[in-house]
């Protein structure tokens, strides 16, 4: 039970931190950005690559790879998403091809057998007989101040408010304003950074591979999907329900099991409630 | 007799804004109605209402004496209710003939597949809307306002109306355009065509109508002939107080 | 419908067409016609997609669950039952049918992205289901080999993928022509407008999904007793869905040729490119190539060339 709890605490944290940059974007250009998988791998092979091959401190690392995921992103927003921005299936199709193109440009430099990463730190931190290492600790402290930061940033910097302001009434911040291109701009370099972070973690948690974008972005899009959008808490409690889900399915069923779950949850919760379990707009 | 179409009660709520309020009105066969009210009074939603393109909140919708809130849109189009749209919608990637077609189609997928269509049929009404050789393969891009609007009123023609919704039909046209319309509304008329017609233009509306229902915040506000309506006080108070 | 000399223009191109894909075989050796049946294969399925996603708008991310569905069907049936061919083929495709039923109920309530993902997580749950529910019987993440197949050898195998193709493209071609073709297209751009002119467009819908799980089906059941071994990784894949889509967005969503097109010219730029990139690359070569046509046209090539063409013909009169 207490392994339960902790796990999914755990896991929970670092899949809120995983499908909150992806929120954010279809919050702001309601846009689906299925290449959003790839800043997560991104951010793991480029870490792994200034880490575990330069040999580069791991704060390097670190940065290396927010960057890179700020500036992938920034390519995919500025070369592909505006040019097809009145046309939402577009963007979702073309998203998707460039994430199988990175997914083929990743095997082409590290082959397709999947890489281990070396944890940010090593130990293990035992309470109540659960052991619990302190990568994954590690990984799930920082998601929550990565997520109590941006939560500030929302609310309290003018940036924030205006990209609020964007995701609730384009037009209207329009008017007052706002330029909501840079805003969208904005976002996804902000998204990009948030999924290479993401992908640091995730990797450590798991393995480098290079179809390892898909899950993540399974998980992003369920999030979206039964939380409905905007609210960064809706959110926080979504990802919550996945990950306890998975981890009871794990521990309790079978490991194999736990992608069924979610996806069932996907699927019933699009039919059964097509406005998601905390509300939307529109379809 | 009872009315071709009688609205009792209706009522619609978007989430705290209620668009129409308890709505009652009616028309007779062949009768043309006039419905105005300053904007975001609920003209437009009432048509949506009609059309099941949103669902009623509550209320009856009575058509030729029976109870239709349960048919859904394309039923009620089959019934003979048919609407145009205050922002034209054609379809875009569709030759102006194709548009048509899609009007004329029949119910059934056998039908579909199975008869040919009618292009003279669909010439005729392209004809009738006031369409040339040259429009009638024209892409809806390439169109004025007028002449999509034009496209409308052709596209609702086609679906052969018995009660036809006309959502400010002469908004952004010309008064030559203007005139055109309206002689074919009225010849329309003539062949025992009833309407609801919504306009902010008043001036072109009063030689088209029998009778006016005039509304405000969702619901009504007068009702009786062109003058009557536009010399009751309420109407006058409602659209200088906006 | 002959005297139209508009469609006679058109049966001479597919008469062309048919005598093409006939007296091909003449000129090629054996392994170019194995990447012609797989380009076959690839154009069913494309076309398959088309017919839905293409038409409707409705875009399907979950094409390898109805074409699983055909494979594994047939595929269990032969191999545990020994059923013979001639009935596990169509009984697979009516479980593709049934599938595609499945597929159409969210349809009825959920449209654009919402659809996409929701047959993209059909698609992976499909994947693990293979791989974690009766293995025994699925032969889990290993699949099942040594399945039945219809014709050995490469030339039977190329005239019936090439009947079957070129089958499929004429009668499609002749279904979008019909008055459902136009009514079809009008849902993808605007299914309320189409509700409102009297359709009703969840019949339509029906009827486009049944059209396109029907040949999935057909394709599926083939493909699989065509290879004669299935495994969950070679079908419920993105890469697999990939090839799909990019055959039929490459080529030209919303037309027949398009796809077949597309299809075409992928499985040959990967046959072309295999001797100087082998490997991956090829993913990422045609990918970046399908992306960047899809950014700067995204009706695909069908539309670049005809294009071309007009202006030549605007270039010659002038
Ligand atoms: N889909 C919707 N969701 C929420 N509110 C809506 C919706 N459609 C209309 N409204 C609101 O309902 C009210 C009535 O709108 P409606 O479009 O019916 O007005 P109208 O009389 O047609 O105005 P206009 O003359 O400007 O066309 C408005 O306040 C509008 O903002
Ligand atoms: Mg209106």
């Amino acid at each position: 039970m207490t392994h339960i709890i902790i796990q999914g605490l755990l896991l929970s944290g670092l899949y809120a931190l995983i499908a909150v940059g992806f929120t954010m974007i279809f919050s702001v250009g309601r846009v689906l950005n299925l290449a959003y998988g790839v800043y997560i791998m991104l951010g793991g092979y480029i870490y792994f690559q200034c880490v575990q091959v330069w040999h580069l401190p791991k704060a390097v690392g670190f940065v290396m790879a927010v960057a890179a995921g700020v500036a992938f992103a920034v390519a995919t927003y500025q070369l592909l998403v505006r040019r097809l921005e009145n046309n939402p299936v577009a963007v979702e199709i073309s998203t998707l091809i460039l994430a199988v193109v990175m997914q083929a440009l990743i095997v082409m430099i590290y082959g397709a057998a999947s890489r281990t990463m070396w944890p940010l730190v090593n130990g293990v931190w035992r309470i109540e007989g659960v052991a619990v290492t302190y990568n994954i600790l590690i990984a799930t402290v920082a998601s929550w101040f990565i997520l109590g930061g941006l939560m500030w940033f929302v609310h309290k910097t003018h940036l924030g408010r205006a990209i609020m302001a964007v995701s609730m009434d384009r037009k209207g911040a329009m008017v007052s304003g706002i330029d909501p291109r840079r805003i969208s701009l904005i976002t996804w370099a902000i998204s990009g950074g948030l999924g290479a972070i993401a992908g640091v973690f995730f990797a450590t948690y798991t393995q480098l591979d290079p179809s390892m974008w898909v899950g993540p972005l399974i998980i992003a899009v369920a999030v979206v999907v039964i939380g409905g959008i905007g609210s960064i808490v809706g959110s926080l409690i979504v990802a919550h329900l996945i990950g306890f889900m998975e981890t009871i399915t794990t521990s309790l069923l079978a490991a194999e099991l736990r992608g069924v779950f979610t996806m069932l949850l996907i699927i019933i919760v699009l039919i059964v409630t097509p406005k998601g379990l905390f509300g939307r707009e529109e379809l | 007799m009872s009315p071709l179409l009688e609205l009792r009660n209706i009522t619609k709520r978007f989430g705290g804004l209620t668009a129409v309020n308890e709505l009652s009105y009616h028309v007779e066969e062949g009768e043309s109605l006039g419905l105005i009210g300053p904007n975001g009074a609920g003209k437009t939603t009432t048509f949506n209402l009609i059309m099941d393109e949103f669902q009623l909140t509550s209320g009856q919708i009575i058509y030729r004496g029976t109870n239709i809130e349960k048919l859904p849109t394309h039923k009620r189009v089959q019934e003979g209710i048919v609407r145009t749209y205050q922002v034209p919608r054609p379809f875009h990637e569709m030759p102006v003939s194709d548009n048509i077609r899609i009007g004329m189609m029949p119910e059934n997928i056998g039908k579909m597949i199975a008869e040919a269509p009618d292009p003279d049929a669909e010439m005729a009404i392209a004809r009738s809307v006031g369409f040339g050789e040259r429009e009638f393969a024209m892409y809806p891009g390439e169109l004025s306002m007028g002449d999509l609007r034009r496209l409308e009123l052709a596209r609702t023609i086609a679906a052969g109306p018995k009660l036809l919704l006309l959502d400010e039909v002469f908004a952004g046209l010309t008064v030559a355009e203007i005139g055109q319309i309206t002689e074919l509304l009225l010849e329309k008329r003539k062949d025992g065509l009833t309407y609801i017609i919504v306009s902010h233009d008043l001036r072109s509306l009063a030689p088209l109508v029998d009778r006016v229902v005039a509304m405000s915040f969702g619901a009504l506000l007068s009702e009786g002939s062109f003058d009557e309506v536009l010399a009751d006080e309420k109407v006058q108070e409602a659209y200088l107080g906006t | 419908m002959l005297s139209d000399p508009g469609m006679r223009k058109y049966l001479v191109g597919w008469a062309l067409f048919g005598v093409a894909l006939l007296l091909f075989p003449q000129v090629a050796t054996s392994g170019t016609l194995r990447i012609f049946i797989f380009a076959n294969f690839i154009a069913i399925f494309a076309m398959s997609w088309d017919i839905l996603s293409g038409r409707t708008g409705y875009i399907s991310f979950g094409h390898p669950f109805l074409i699983g569905i055909a494979a594994y069907t047939s595929a269990m049936l032969t191999y545990h039952l020994q059923t013979p061919l001639y009935f596990s083929i169509p009984l697979g495709v009516i479980a593709t049918m049934v599938g595609g039923t499945l597929f159409f109920l969210p349809a009825l309530r959920i449209r654009g992205t919402y659809f996409a993902l929701v047959t993209l997580a059909f698609m992976e749950l499909m994947y693990q289901l293979t791989q974690v529910m009766r293995p025994d019987i699925t032969g889990g993440t290993r699949g099942l080999s040594g399945l039945p197949t219809l014709l050995t050898g490469a030339l039977p195998n190329y005239y019936l993928s090439s009947a079957v193709m070129f089958v499929i493209a004429f009668c499609l071609w002749l279904l979008i022509r019909t008055r459902l073709g136009t009514a079809l297209s009008a849902i993808s751009m605007d299914e309320d407008a189409v509700k409102s002119s009297g359709l009703d467009t969840t019949k339509l819908k029906l009827f486009a999904f049944m059209v396109s799980a029907f040949v999935a089906g057909v394709g599926g059941t083939l493909y699989v007793h065509y290879l004669g071994s299935i495994a969950p990784r070679a079908i419920f894949d993105i890469n697999f869905l990939f090839t799909i889509l990019i055959a039929a967005l490459l080529g030209g969503a919303s037309t027949i040729i398009g796809p077949i097109m597309g299809a075409f010219f992928l499985t040959f730029l990967l046959e072309y490119l295999r001797p100087y990139i082998p490997g991956t690359e090829r993913y990422f070569i045609y990918g970046s190539i399908a992306l960047i046509v899809y950014v700067l046209e995204p009706k695909g090539l069908h539309h670049i060339i005809q294009r071309l063409y007009g202006a030549l013909m605007r270039g010659k009169q002038a």
